[in-house]
């Protein structure tokens, strides 16, 4: 998409937002207030789609988060005479507030116990509320004031719709901004892949508590909208029951886009509207289309809506669809000329330690990879190869032992801060993000993954677009290097186990690394495939003197790929040197073939 | 002021004795299917509806709420599972949660909607003079439930260490694949699972009905301290989950009593939130150690 349709897209929904306010002009009172209504529901809408939809959170609080933006807003014009707009403002801080509160503990669960640590912050908050009687009124509620901006009283049906819908338009269209850019991209890899998602720096607990903190404020900012509206505050109307079918607004709209948010909040909070006769039943209704939206149709009423209008216009997409590779002719690679092999060490491993209880998973491994050098690990299955991977990529901490990169340490570095040092990796049971495109993949391997960092970006990519197009380019000529360059526009999870290796790799290389761990990357594709592969790791290698350690079972893939080689059984490392006179030592041949095989041989 | 102590005492191990029924239910499923049940308050609120039918309404014996109810909750938990949660066997927890979450609220709100009422009284099962023991008065009701909660609950306990369906279930969660290779079928124990939760829950709802009465409401505050109870215990340990409610229980009442009725709701919370930071598996968990 160019930097002009994606600015458009961006902004339609807070367009459709002051069309909306636009066509309820012209309405009578009690429908402007149903619409106005509506808005509000379609900002907590959005902002779940941010929690709920991207981050994959469940959370049951968000009845308590509009109760504390509607009860900020009033309880300071109430005791103190604070002016609306700047009660709205206010609310808006006490929303992050309560957001990051919740975050705290909600950061280190996920599921059902994320889902009930939300539904105590629900519960206690409305007890709260309850029981501070000479404060907020207690169970009978209070009197929301009448409002006025800059001495402009608002009053009418008509000029609620109007501050609503203004406010409403704004708020989503920052929201917008986040979800489309790489801060909502960066949040989705967390929620399809958190380890792959921590190797290329992305901080969960940051993204996760950013999501909380972002939605809260936006739910606030609602709450403090309606609370006029609403005339009477009481802890009830914002019980866990509220919360539930908040959480109905993104599922039954659509998780991964903005419009599901918009539809999903609109079109439940007008439902009621519609069925008032069998008013009754609307909760019964609700429930029982969220449970066959889960079941049938999980792509929500986006999904309806995208594949209807994919029916009425069949074909013509097609044509009107540029495609990444277009949009952004790639950068045409300038490589140094070849690297001999240094002698100079880039990883210098020594005396690693791990122990898993009374198993010794690693005992005191030590080997070296030089400047531009491709190291092979091979061993028996349970020989400790992927624990000592682990161990220099950050995911588990060693119990005695040094790693040097370049010189630096490399122990207290968090797998997320590896990174910027020039170490990326790849898994052995492959990681991509499957929902994001191939190129959102590779964008998010530049690095650069940091909450305020991607904050930022998301704004540039709206205003210029153009570090975007940058970051796009590169990721693009990686994406050629492996052959994926066509590919680039489809999601990864579309990808055969092979080319989803092979983006794994371009993730791997977009940023430059000085080293890349691969972690059996020929496992599990064709010997055609395989080929291939040991083709492009050559080349990656010589044009741009990236150094690799290579785990692999296929030992006539990593015989050919790798200049020397460590050879590990039960922790240790049993055998270092040239793969040929590695692979023909007799420790290392009993090592794959037992010790009477061997005898058998030799007779 | 030691009397009152046994007092509150008792009553708090009356209702802690409820809430680990309701937790064990809860656990059985998770340890067979890894999934928490949302739908599992509604399941009790629906046991405690029966018996006010039972009860109440046609007027038949006591004892026939004991032996219908679990079954027949247990049935309706089994046919929802087959009904929602098969379709969804591939999809991933959020899903699965998720579903459940909305579950429940039908399940109350179709209660809601066939009786119309704040709250349904249901009569209880003893009349009789309490107990006097050591200076401690102890209802008949009081001594029953206890009773009676703790024998079924250590029934299930022994039913699922040594009988086939505990030995399935626990294949199953150890390992899905694997557990299926070994001829367990995924879909029969999962429906065990539920219908033996269903039926746990349904007992629950049976024995807190007199107590609490019928409301929507209690669906909510089952699940919640069945919940608590279970993290409370370490939510994969049947013993931890009975523990873990007698715990809350005694918990809430000592809290009720000498603190606030305030503090009595955010006690659960409390608890919750303390064990949740500091010991994540629970203050029981079951011991899986492995000789090395």
């Amino acid at each position: 998409m160019s930097e002009k349709g994606f600015r458009a897209a961006t902004s339609a929904p807070a367009i459709f937002v002051l069309v909306c306010i636009g066509a309820g002009s012209v309405l009578g009172s009690y429908p402007q207030y149903a619409l106005a209504m509506s808005l509000v529901a379609m900002v907590i809408g959005v902002a779940l789609i941010v929690l709920v939809g991207l981050a994959r959170c469940i959370s049951l609080a968000s009845g308590s988060i509009m109760a504390i933006g509607a009860y900020t807003s009033t309880l300071l014009m109430v005791h103190f005479d604070v002016q609306y707009a700047v009660s709205i403002a206010l609310a808006m801080v006490a929303g992050a507030a309560a957001g990051w509160l919740i975050a705290l503990p909600g950061t280190r669960f996920r599921g059902h116990n994320l889902a009930m640590v939300t539904l105590v912050f629900q519960s206690v908050c409305i007890i709260l509320l309850r029981e501070a009687k000479t404060i907020t009124g207690g169970a009978e509620g209070i009197h929301v004031p009448a409002v006025g901006i800059f001495g402009w009283r608002i009053d009418t049906d008509g000029d609620f719709l109007l501050v609503i819908g203004l406010v409403s338009a704004l708020i989503i269209l920052c929201l917008t901004v986040l979800i489309r850019g790489p801060f909502g991209k960066n949040l989705q890899a967390v929620a399809s892949n958190e380890v792959a998602a921590e190797a290329y720096g992305i901080g969960i607990p940051d993204y996760l508590a950013a999501a909380f903190v972002i939605s809260s404020i936006a739910i606030a900012l609602a709450g403090a909208l309606a609370a006029p509206r609403i005339r009477i505050l009481d802890p009830d109307s914002f019980g866990v029951l509220s919360s539930i079918f908040m959480l109905a607004y993104p599922i039954v709209g659509g998780m991964h886009s903005v419009w599901g948010g918009i539809l999903g909040g609109g079109g439940l909070r007008s439902l009621p509207e519609v069925l008032r006769p069998v008013a009754d039943y609307q909760e019964l209704f609700f429930a029982s289309l969220v449970i066959l939206v889960v079941m049938f149709f999980p792509g929500g009423l986006v999904e309806l809506v995208r594949r209807t209008s994919a029916l009425v216009v069949r074909g013509r997409g097609q044509r009107d669809r540029k495609s990444a590779a277009a949009a952004y002719p790639p950068d045409v690679m300038i490589f140094a000329a070849p690297h001999a092999q240094s002698s100079e060490p880039l990883l210098c491993v020594e005396g690693v330690d791990k122990h898993f209880g009374a198993l010794h998973a690693v005992d005191a491994a030590s080997l070296e990879v030089p400047i531009g050098g491709i190291h092979g690990l091979i061993g028996p299955n349970g020989a400790g190869k992927t624990s000592l991977f682990n161990i220099i990529s950050g995911f588990l901490a060693a119990d005695a032992g040094k790693i040097a990169f370049a010189g630096d340490s490399l122990l207290k570095l968090r797998p997320r801060d590896r990174i910027r040092f020039g170490i990326t990796r790849t898994f052995q049971h492959v990681a991509v993000f499957g929902q994001l495109s191939c190129l959102d993949n590779v964008v998010i391997g530049l690095g650069r993954n940091q909450v305020l960092n991607s904050m930022r970006e998301s704004l540039d990519r709206f205003l210029s677009g153009r570090r975007t197009a940058v970051m796009r380019r590169q990721a693009l000529a990686a994406l050629a290097a492996v052959g994926l360059a066509d590919d680039a526009d489809l999601t990864a999870a579309t990808l055969s186990l092979g080319n989803q290796r092979l983006l794994e790799i371009a993730r791997a290389m977009v940023s430059e690394p000085k080293l890349i761990l691969l972690d059996e990357p020929a496992s599990g594709i064709s010997e055609q495939e395989g080929e291939h592969l040991l083709k492009l790791l050559l080349r990656i290698n010589s044009e741009r003197n990236i150094a690799m350690l290579v785990i692999e079972h296929n030992i006539p893939f990593i015989a050919k790929l790798c200049r020397t080689m460590s050879v590990m059984g039960a922790g240790r490392i049993v055998a270092q040197g040239r793969p040929a006179d590695v692979i023909s030592l007799p420790v290392v041949r009993r090592l794959y073939f037992g010790e009477e095989i061997e005898h058998a041989l030799q007779r | 002021m030691l009397a009152e102590l046994g007092l509150v005492l008792i009553a708090g191990l009356k209702f802690g004795s409820i809430y680990a029924l309701a937790a064990l239910g809860l656990v059985v499923v998770h340890k067979a299917t890894k999934t928490v049940n949302f739908a599992h308050g509604a399941f009790a609120m629906l046991g405690a509806f029966a018996t006010f039918l039972i009860v109440v309404h046609w007027q038949w014996r006591y004892w026939t709420a004991y032996l219908v109810i679990p079954l027949l909750i247990g049935a309706v938990a089994a046919l929802l599972e087959f009904v929602v949660l098969r379709p969804l066997r591939r999809a991933d927890l959020f899903t699965v949660v998720v579903a459940t979450i909305f579950l429940g609220i039908a399940l109350a709100e179709a209660f809601r909607l066939t009786y119309n009422t704040e709250l349904l009284a249901v009569p209880g099962l003893f009349a009789g003079q309490p107990f006097f023991v050591g200076g401690i008065f102890i209802t008949r009701e009081a001594l029953w439930v206890i009773t009676g909660t703790l024998a079924t609950a250590l029934a299930c306990i022994v039913v699922f260490r040594h009988g086939k369906i505990g030995r399935g279930m626990r294949a199953m969660a150890s390992n899905v694949t694997g557990a299926q290779l070994c001829g367990y079928s995924i879909d029969r124990v999962y429906m065990l699972a539920w219908f033996l939760g269903g039926a746990l829950a349904g007992l629950a709802g049976v024995f807190i009905a007199p107590i609490a009465g019928v409301s929507v409401e209690l669906s909510i505050a089952i699940i919640t301290a069945g919940f608590v109870a279970g993290v409370i215990g370490g939510f994969d340990s049947l013993t931890g989950a009975i523990l873990g409610g007698l715990l809350l229980g005694v918990a809430e009442s000592l809290a009720a009593a000498y603190v606030s009725s305030a503090m009595k709701n955010c006690i659960s919370f409390l608890l919750l939130f303390i064990v949740l930071m500091w010991r994540p598996q629970g203050l029981f968990p079951e011991r899986t150690g492995r000789r090395v």
